[in-house]
């Protein structure tokens, strides 16, 4: 057994000694790489290796949790008596859970063909051809906000006094660049990034000239008319707009009056146009595992099914509130973090409309490609949005001129109803949220 | 950590030609207690720990961490960085003199020297006290977190020097609904001190001021959307200025040539109303420091005076970069970053403006009472942020209360439309994230007028 292995059953053994009737062990361990160019010459590099370990503990049915990122009998005494301290000082009535395993879990591979997704050298290799890329296409193009490499291989293992014993790898590797391109005082930024898990996944050209053509298509943006607009959000600023708003299908965010779903469920909430998925056995996701964060298996499920809310997403304590069985959604911030809910993989599943159809049907409005400040401008409980913004204009069903400096606002819970069509381009831009481009009915724009 | 080991290390870090090496060692204790609705719900505690090794070479930045701070994990991790060099050469003995900075941040009562029964029980009056405000109100959320963090700096120019950092912040969340739509409110005071922050801390009517808010919000109106003049008061309204400026004087963007205001020293960028200053050196406050991450001592910075640019926040590796002194303002959440210029206790400093004579000859406008989050993009300068409690100004009088303002415009454009700055300066706490990751800054301005600005709403 290696040496955090060790550490773990001998905390373990200690925990039941002192009196903590279920203990769990998670432990959260990364390797990972990155690197930036700049000049043609790597500008930084970083390799890494760290984790962490955090203990749970059931003490007369309350828990308690400490964490340590130091591995020595002082630490496990520290997470001991913190436990035990921290469970004593529980108010919150709910009833609290140590899991004792699924029966079985899902067999998926999440590791790349090669260790790391490819060599060090080639991850180098590939950071400088960004750069050199990136630099080439386009004369309005001679500044850089940041191109790079990043993989990371990382590990859970879920350990507990009950005998479950869960462990996951997978590697993640993505690559971005972020262009900046000037007309006299002009100046706009772009970025685009790609996420696979080897580098054969990836392909340098086309990240480069995404965000090439886009910071140049937007120097001549300007703002619009203040005013009401029909919208059609592109795929990528509809999966950021999701992701800032995943909270409200979240149970321990309606059992809190943190969203307004609460009692919603088998009701219709959003156009009949919308299926909203959660699927963590999605076999490029970046969340996807065949278990949560408590050791519960997890499986696929529509969280919105053409229109009617069918589910809300559970942790064990969720759902005993609820009646009903975790929906393998029990989820950490961070290995240090109590165990919240939060979505797997989810997206909106994707119809068939490329974006061009889509500006056809809408024929006039505003096509948004960027959001920004979303977590600012953004109130996940009231779902009002009001934030910076950048697209086009939209005219006789034809990409017009180049939109920024304006602002959108809007509900979310009021674009769900209002969807007027779904496009069949999904993509999952930053991370385990995705979208196709929604046509999201009226918003209205601050401009000039 | 032992100065033998850190000289053996930076030794193994030069091994390959580096000619800059830095060691910086973490220990953490953080502790955090939540209430909701009244009762304890959740009560956390933790060591962060570990070692990050750093070497230049020219303008390259080599960086790598680890957990493990033995003598052979940190010799394994200097040796890993070393690896990403390829030269070989010899290296003089590297000689670190160790010297212990003055402390200007005097803590009265460490964390651990309170329990978290202690924490629990200095929410509870918080909760009573915003229940009592309305209705409306229904759901608070109380949190004291706390974090003790020791450091040990070490690099090849001789450094050895320390520092410990304690900080403590109560955040106050008020949620008010009328079973269709929830507004929150929101009050998160902290500084660089221990539990003496929280005891001298008049808590309750901090606590009764986030739910206020929040039923005041719940019964506003929708902002209307439209460029108009704005006055955004004082304490965290000095976001704007973080976001709208301060960024983009970070010297990481400056050197990369991706700030609107690279090479714009000693030229007019503000209103000769604007002195703006980046000061590290205020006793206790939450963005200050003894030594920054780099082991340099903080100092205060005069960004801009009278509307004139004046400096830059460096950070080592951009001072060779630019060929200027480091500011003291190299920061980095924890070993698990490699340290860049960031901001400290960032303030537009008083000026002379009667604050109601700034809104009487407004006219008709927006009043920004209280601002929330916001970010930039320094290559553009454009910038956003969310206003969380504004009144519409009618004919310079404040008028009705209004929800869902944004605030959008270009850092270069706003800090030139400022025609009023106010007498009475007070500062905001926040976290900042950027490159190294998230860290305490202070924001801060006297009430201040710009006149005109793109306003989002519906």
């Amino acid at each position: 057994m290696d040496q955090l292995g060790l550490f773990i059953d001998k905390l373990l053994g200690k925990a039941t000694a002192s009196g903590i009737a279920k203990a769990e062990a998670y432990l959260s361990r990364s390797d990972s790489y990155s690197s930036e160019a700049e000049g043609c010459v790597l500008s930084k590099y970083e390799v890494n290796s760290s984790g962490g370990l955090a203990l749970r503990g059931l003490v007369n049915g309350k828990m308690g949790i400490a964490y340590t990122e130091a591995f020595d009998d002082d630490a496990a005494a520290m997470l001991i008596e913190r436990v035990i301290e921290n469970a004593s000082l529980i108010e919150d009535t709910d009833e609290q859970f140590l899991f004792e395993g699924s029966p079985a879990y899902e067999k998926i591979n999440t590791l790349a063909k090669t260790p790391g997704g490819g060599s060090e050298a080639d991850k180098n290799a590939l950071t400088l051809n960004l750069e050199k890329t990136t630099l080439s296409l386009d004369p309005l193009v001679k500044k850089i906000e940041q191109v790079g490499v990043s993989s990371s291989h990382s590990e859970i293992r879920i350990v507990g006094t009950s005998g479950m014993n869960l462990r996951h790898e997978s590697d993640n590797l993505y690559a971005f660049v972020g262009a900046v391109a000037q007309r006299g005082d002009n100046v706009q930024a772009a970025s685009a990034l790609r996420i696979g898990r080897d580098l054969s996944d990836i392909d340098a050209a086309d990240i480069a000239r995404e965000a090439v053509e886009t910071a140049v298509f937007l120097l001549d943006a300007k703002p619009c008319e203040s005013g009401a607009y029909e919208v059609i959000m592109r795929n990528d600023a509809m999966a950021s707009l999701l992701g800032t708003f995943d909270g409200i299908f979240s149970a321990e965010n309606t059992q809190k009056s943190l969203s307004l779903l609460a009692g919603k469920v088998g009701e219709t909430i959003a156009s009949g146009r919308v299926t909203i998925v959660d699927d963590p056995h999605l076999k490029t996701g970046l969340a996807t595992r065949s278990f949560d964060d408590e050791g519960v298996a997890t499986y696929r499920k529509n969280v919105i099914d053409h229109g009617k809310l069918t589910t809300l997403l559970h942790n064990l304590k969720t759902a005993k509130k609820d009646g009903i069985a975790s929906t393998g959604n029990g989820s950490k911030a961070s290995y240090a973090s109590a165990v919240k809910v939060s979505p797997s993989n989810f997206y909106i599943e994707p119809g068939e409309d490329s974006l061009d159809t889509l500006c056809g049907k809408m024929g006039d409005g505003l096509v948004i490609i960027e959001l920004a400040g979303l977590h600012a401008g953004a109130d996940a409980i009231s779902g009002d949005f009001s934030v910076q913004a950048k697209g086009y204009r939209v005219r006789g069903g034809k990409k017009a001129e180049a939109v920024s400096q304006i602002t959108v606002a809007g509900n979310f819970y009021t674009l769900l109803k209002q969807v007027e069509a779904v496009g069949g381009d999904l993509v999952f831009p930053w991370g385990s949220t995705g979208s196709p481009s929604v046509w999201v009915g009226k918003l209205s724009a601050a401009g000039v | 950590m032992k100065r033998a080991l850190a000289e053996l290390a930076l030794l193994r870090a030069l091994e390959t030609g580096g000619d800059f090496a830095e060691l910086f060692f973490e220990d953490r204790v953080n502790n955090s207690v939540t209430l909701r609705g009244g009762k304890v719900e959740e009560v956390n505690s933790g060591r962060l720990h570990g070692a990050g090794v750093r070497i230049f070479q020219g303008i390259q930045s080599i960086y790598a961490y680890t957990n493990d701070d033995s003598e052979a994990g940190l010799l394994a991790c200097a040796a890993r960085a070393a690896a990403a060099l390829a030269d070989k050469r010899q290296i003089a003995a590297v000689s670190l003199a160790g010297s212990v900075p003055t402390n200007i941040h005097r803590i009265a009562r460490l964390p651990g020297d309170v329990k978290n029964a202690w924490r629990a029980e200095y929410l509870r009056a918080g909760h009573a006290a915003m229940q009592a405000v309305s209705p409306d109100i229904k759901q608070t959320i109380l949190r004291y977190g706390d974090g003790d963090q020791r450091v040990v700096i070490a690099n090849s120019e001789g450094v050895f020097t320390e520092d410990r950092r304690v900080y403590t912040r109560v955040a106050c969340t008020a949620v008010a609904s009328n079973g269709a739509e929830n507004q929150i409110g929101y009050e998160a005071p902290g500084m660089m001190q221990g539990a003496e922050y929280a005891e001298h801390l008049d808590f309750t009517p901090l606590a009764k001021k986030a739910a206020e808010q929040a039923v005041r919000m719940l019964h506003a109106k929708q902002c209307p959307a439209g460029v108009m003049p704005v006055v955004i008061d004082n304490a965290f309204g000095g976001v704007v200025f973080h976001e709208a400026c301060g960024h983009s004087l970070e010297a990481e963007f400056i050197s990369r040539g991706i700030s609107e205001f690279e090479g714009k020293m000693g030229q007019r960028i503000a209103t000769d109303k604007v002195t703006a200053i980046d000061d590290g050196t205020m006793p206790n406050e939450w963005g200050s420091l003894n030594i920054d991450d780099e082991g340099t001592p903080t100092q205060r910075t005069v960004l801009i005076e009278n509307g004139i640019l004046k400096s830059y926040l460096v950070d080592k590796r951009n001072s060779r970069r630019l060929d200027i002194p480091v500011t003291g303002s190299g920061r980095r959440e924890s070993y698990a970053y490699a340290p860049v210029s960031r901001m400290r206790n960032t303030f537009i400093a008083a000026g002379t403006d009667d604050e109601s004579e700034i809104i009487s000859t407004m006219g008709d406008g927006l009043y920004a009472a209280k601002m929330g989050g916001g970010s930039v993009n320094p290559a553009t300068g454009e910038f956003n942020f969310a206003v969380s409690e504004g009144y519409l100004v009618k004919g310079g009088k404040i008028a009705e209360p209004v929800r869902g303002a944004s605030l959008i415009g270009k850092g270069s454009e706003i800090l030139m439309k400022i025609d009023r700055v106010g007498k009475n300066m007070t500062m905001g706490q926040g976290m900042c994230g950027s490159f190294s990751g998230s860290v305490p800054t202070n924001v801060g301005q006297p009430m201040i007028r710009v006149t005109s600005i793109t306003v989002g709403g519906r």
